[in-house]
């Protein structure tokens, strides 16, 4: 009688394989020709990804397995793969990439000059993004550009490299209609609207100005609150979107694991702290990422660290730092790795589904992106 | 121009059928003769009416080839050769000529006995259009006639799948039928060497998709039956015997040896033996895994999972059970079925399509109620579950295959223009290739830049080289001059001296001569010397030479100067010249000077 040997055995079945049966209620492993940094949504069951190759790159927009979004009879949909239903070239690296809520439209910036790349996704009548325009930056740093849609419904985009060339553009026009006054040439992590004429330019140093496009006056900014971490930590940041539950909150997160909530209409305070299980080593800080679930009440998702996604449950943080564990981690990347080498592969970006409460998209340096649905652990336990 | 021309039969949006018809070289070759699934009439032929309008096809075509057993791809064929009429060769691999007729038979059994359709073939007819066939083994040079010749290469997807290379003279096209790039549990990955084909045809249908891992599928399928075990639940899966059915056991078995499950798991006999018949016969066929096993043990030799009685489908508690036929159609696995429908904590996992009018499709359509036999109905509160474990290539692995070729153009079938523009201009932009998408009922026609060989002789071989330097590469193209021979079949390139001595000529030299009149009052020696200056003043970089013997030379053209007897102020001059054009010239310049 056959034994399987061990090399099969594990191939078939390992440990993580054996786990997520119970851990995700849906999981997708998908195998990007080149990896990507971005992943947007351009509708509720559209993304787009685009490769960061110094020279040309592909912009591809997917759409999400039909057995994924089925809502009844799931049982009785084999589909399970991504579609590529439109695709463009850049001509360089692909580091920023929004889409404009209610257009067919979307921009990019290529990480190496503060100027975007305007593009058309495409329609029903052809499978080709285009680019469009240019929109001029302001900065000669040679730092990227960090793109926020306007939430208006005005096609507006909001870029800038550092706090003293943070421009709004209309799309249409063409014209910038708001500069921020800010002498500081303070590096940005993130740029996002909180409302129709307010927005936060979150810097690398921590600070966060709120800026209301229709105030005269040069916004002051925020300090992060006093931590323990030393000189040069460097802090993200995410706005909570105004449609969850709670009023308007930011999650900031330094490069030493320090994870602070602050309320948005006093960002110098800190609501409650925790420091993250997360490794401090080696890691492009351009890459890390922490994102508010949109429709799970407190929950917060870090990634860019290592390899993993994690999901931290934030109702339970004080106002003194405490360890904090994840709610949940995502370790498929590293598992599935594709490295010949044994370096870690990290993680370049992730996005919560807007409206499936534990529906996340990762993707790593390896070209992997994975779609997970995953399961909590501790309400089963309840 | 030497072309090659492609027309995918079908019509409209159509995809779901496979039928092509390639005209190369002078011959004709159909690839593949599915039938089309989703249609209860005709129009699920393929409309050969663009090959003759009526009558029969055997004149009309070389060869049929077909790539694999799917109904898609050879389902038409019975109806092609007898109804139609086709008596020429027909081409497959060992393995599918083994599986066709079967599935053949199953298809006709459900589509004439139990949907009573009556244009349809006969079992007769799928017996005979076998008697046509000539099987392929992989990598091995077929000669379909003098001129046409094909060989198949391996394609993963199902067993005994071919990709097809197609060669005459020296065009040649690849047709790649259904095709995998990632090996899976139990067939190998596509492979194809450099073979420069002039046309590459693939379906693009896959070529805009990318496939989740394999490790997704699977683990949703152990999920399922898990999750339905634990319940108390009896999960059942029908299989075709030569479809996923050993790769879903070896599954189930490391599954239940790792989490120490107690549940029984069964396969019915008849699966266990039709599947080792044919997978010892096409062994070849099977990636290393599979040989290693059948070498150590037999296929279905598990731990856990045993063979099958029909009494056990009434025993209590859990159990998963695999069993034939794979669409529910009759037998073992519909008897199953009927027992544990009415049970909402079972499942069925149908792992593949299922064929209009079988149970299997019905309830992948979410059919709740099927009315059985003596009008008895059947109500559906079991859990059904389809998966798709099939393997195809996807976005990266259509770019993978054609760097392994290397085709000269891009062939794709089956797909919307329109939605096809971004893959289109992707692989023309990296591999600097034409990338061509007929539509159905349409003819692409490709022009190829055939290479005519021709032997060369040796001596014009040496002169050619004592000319320029080292022998000519295939990288920089040299013009060359010589006569070509051509005798027979073959093209030879000699000498022109060589050849009048072969053909028994003598060389003849061709010379031309003109005479211009002058008037002019000087002798003949002082006209001729003013002729000579004026030609040296305007001829610049010529050559020139006013010889002893009274003729000017310009270049190779004589001019001989002599005057009328009767008057010596008319001056004649002769020229001659072999075949130079500058001769034209001279001569206007001498009458227009007077």
């Amino acid at each position: 009688m056959g034994e399987m040997d061990a090399a099969e055995f594990d191939d078939v079945v390992d440990d993580w394989f054996i786990e997520s049966l119970k851990t995700y209620k849906d999981l997708h492993v998908y195998q990007l020709e080149h990896p990507t940094r971005v992943i947007e949504w351009t509708s509720g069951k559209t993304v787009c990804v685009a490769g960061y190759r110094s020279a040309k790159n592909e912009l591809l927009e997917l759409l999400l397995p039909l057995k994924l979004l089925a809502e009844e009879n799931k049982g009785l949909c084999a589909e399970r793969d991504f579609k590529v239903v439109h695709g463009g070239f850049a001509e360089g690296p692909v580091h920023c990439l929004r889409h404009i809520p209610g257009t067919r439209c979307a921009v990019t910036n290529d990480g190496r000059s503060s100027g975007l790349q305007v593009w058309d996704l495409g329609g029903d009548d052809s499978d080709v993004i285009r680019r469009t325009a240019s929109v001029a930056g302001r900065s000669a740093s040679g730092r990227g550009s960090r793109i926020a849609a306007g939430l208006s419904s005005d096609p507006r985009v909001l870029h800038g490299a550092e706090s003293s060339d943070v421009l709004l553009t209309d799309l249409t026009s063409g014209q910038s209609v708001y500069k921020l006054k800010s002498d500081a040439a303070d590096p940005l992590s993130s740029l996002q609207f909180v409302s129709d004429s307010v927005f936060l330019a979150c810097c690398c140093s921590g600070n966060i100005y709120t800026v209301d496009t229709r105030a005269s006056d040069a916004p002051r900014p925020s300090p992060p609150p006093a931590t323990g971490g030393g000189d040069g930590v460097l802090w993200c940041a995410d706005a909570s979107p105004s449609s969850a539950g709670g009023a308007g909150r930011v999650a900031r997160l330094s490069s030493s694991g320090e994870a602070v909530l602050s309320d948005l209409r006093d960002l110098g305070g800190a609501v409650s702290r925790a420091r993250l299980d997360v490794l401090i080593d080696h890691h492009n800080w351009d890459d890390v990422k922490v994102s508010w679930a949109p429709a799970l009440d407190d929950c917060i998702a870090a990634s860019g660290f290592s390899g993993t996604v994690q999901i931290y449950d934030t109702s339970a943080w004080a106002a003194e730092p405490a360890a904090a564990r994840p709610l949940f981690e995502h370790r498929g990347h590293v598992v599935s790795s594709q490295r010949a080498d044994s370096l870690p592969v990290l993680v370049t970006s992730h996005v919560w589904h807007p409206e499936r409460p534990r529906t996340l998209l990762s993707a790593a340096a390896d070209g992997s992106v994975h779609v997970w649905d995953w399961v909590d652990q501790s309400a089963a336990a309840c | 121009m030497p072309e090659i021309k492609v027309t995918p039969l079908g019509a409209g949006q159509d995809v779901g059928r496979s039928c092509i018809l390639v005209s190369i070289g002078g011959k004709n070759i159909m690839l593949d003769c599915g039938m089309h699934m989703g249609y209860n009439d005709d129009r699920r032929f393929p409309d050969f009416s663009y090959i003759t309008q009526n009558g029969r096809l055997t004149e009309f075509l070389d060869c049929v080839i077909i790539s694999h057993f799917h109904l898609d791809h050879c389902g038409a064929l019975p109806y092609m050769s007898e109804m139609v009429g086709y008596d020429g060769p027909i081409y497959m691999t060992h393995p599918t000529k083994a599986i066709c007729p079967i599935l053949l038979e199953d298809f006709r059994k459900i589509t004439v006995d139990k949907k009573g359709e009556t244009n349809f073939f006969t079992s007769q007819m799928i017996k005979d259009c076998m008697k046509k066939v000539i099987p392929l083994n992989l990598h091995q040079t077929v000669q379909v006639d003098d001129e046409l010749e094909i060989k198949a290469y391996y394609a993963g997807h199902v067993l005994g799948a071919a990709m097809v290379h197609i060669k005459v003279g020296s065009e040649s096209v690849v047709y790649t039928g259904d095709y995998n790039m990632t090996p899976d549990r139990h067939l190998g990955a596509a492979w194809i060497d450099k073979c420069r084909p002039d046309i590459l045809i693939s379906e693009s249908t896959y070529a805009t998709t990318i496939r989740d891992s394999k490790r997704c599928r699977e683990r949703d399928f152990l999920k399922k039956v898990h999750e339905t075990i634990e319940r108390g639940g009896k999960v059942l899966i029908p299989v075709f015997a030569l479809g996923r059915a050993q790769e879903l056991c070896i599954l189930l078995e490391t599954f239940w040896e790792r989490m120490n499950l107690k549940a029984p798991i069964y396969f019915s006999t008849g699966l266990t033996e039709k599947a080792n018949h044919y997978y010892k016969l096409f062994i070849t066929w099977t990636n290393q895994k599979i040989r290693k096993t059948f070498v150590q043990r037999n296929m279905f030799e598990f731990k856990h999972i045993k063979a099958f009685d029909r009494s056990y489908a009434d025993n209590p508690g859990p159990m998963v059970v695999f069993a034939t036929p794979g669409m529910l159609h009759a037998g073992q696995s519909l008897q199953i079925f009927k027992k544990w429908a009415g049970n909402e904590k079972n499942m069925v996992i149908m792992p593949g399509y299922c064929v209009q009018g079988t149970i299997g499709h019905k309830i992948l359509n979410g059919q709740r109620k099927l009315e059985m036999e003596g009008r008895a109905t059947l109500d559906v509160k079991l859990q059904v579950e389809y998966m798709s474990f099939s393997a195809h290539a996807d976005a990266k692995g259509i770019m993978q295959l054609i760097r392994m070729a290397e085709p000269r153009n891009m062939l794709l079938v089956h797909g919307e223009a329109a939605k096809m523009e971004f893959l289109k201009g992707k692989i023309e932009q990296e591999f600097n290739i034409n990338c061509y998408m007929p539509a159905n009922g349409e003819t692409e026609t490709v022009t190829t830049n055939p290479s005519v060989p021709v032997d060369i002789s040796l001596n014009l071989l040496k002169r050619e080289m004592a000319l320029g330097g080292p022998l000519p590469d295939t990288k920089k193209p040299r013009t060359m001059h010589g006569t070509l021979i051509m005798k027979e079949n073959s093209l030879r390139l000699v000498s022109p001296e060589q050849a009048l001595k072969e053909l028994g000529l003598n060389e003849h030299q061709l010379r031309f001569t003109c005479r211009v009149q002058l008037q002019d009052p000087h002798s003949d020696s002082d006209t001729l010397h003013r002729i000579y200056t004026h030609l040296k003043s305007v001829l610049k970089g010529y050559t020139i030479q006013h010889l002893p013997d009274s003729t000017v030379m310009v270049e190779s053209i004589v001019i001989k100067l002599s005057s009328s007897a009767e008057d010596p102020n008319t001056k004649v001059l002769l020229l001659s010249w072999s075949y130079q054009i500058v001769t034209r010239y001279v001569t206007n310049i001498v009458i227009t000077k007077h």
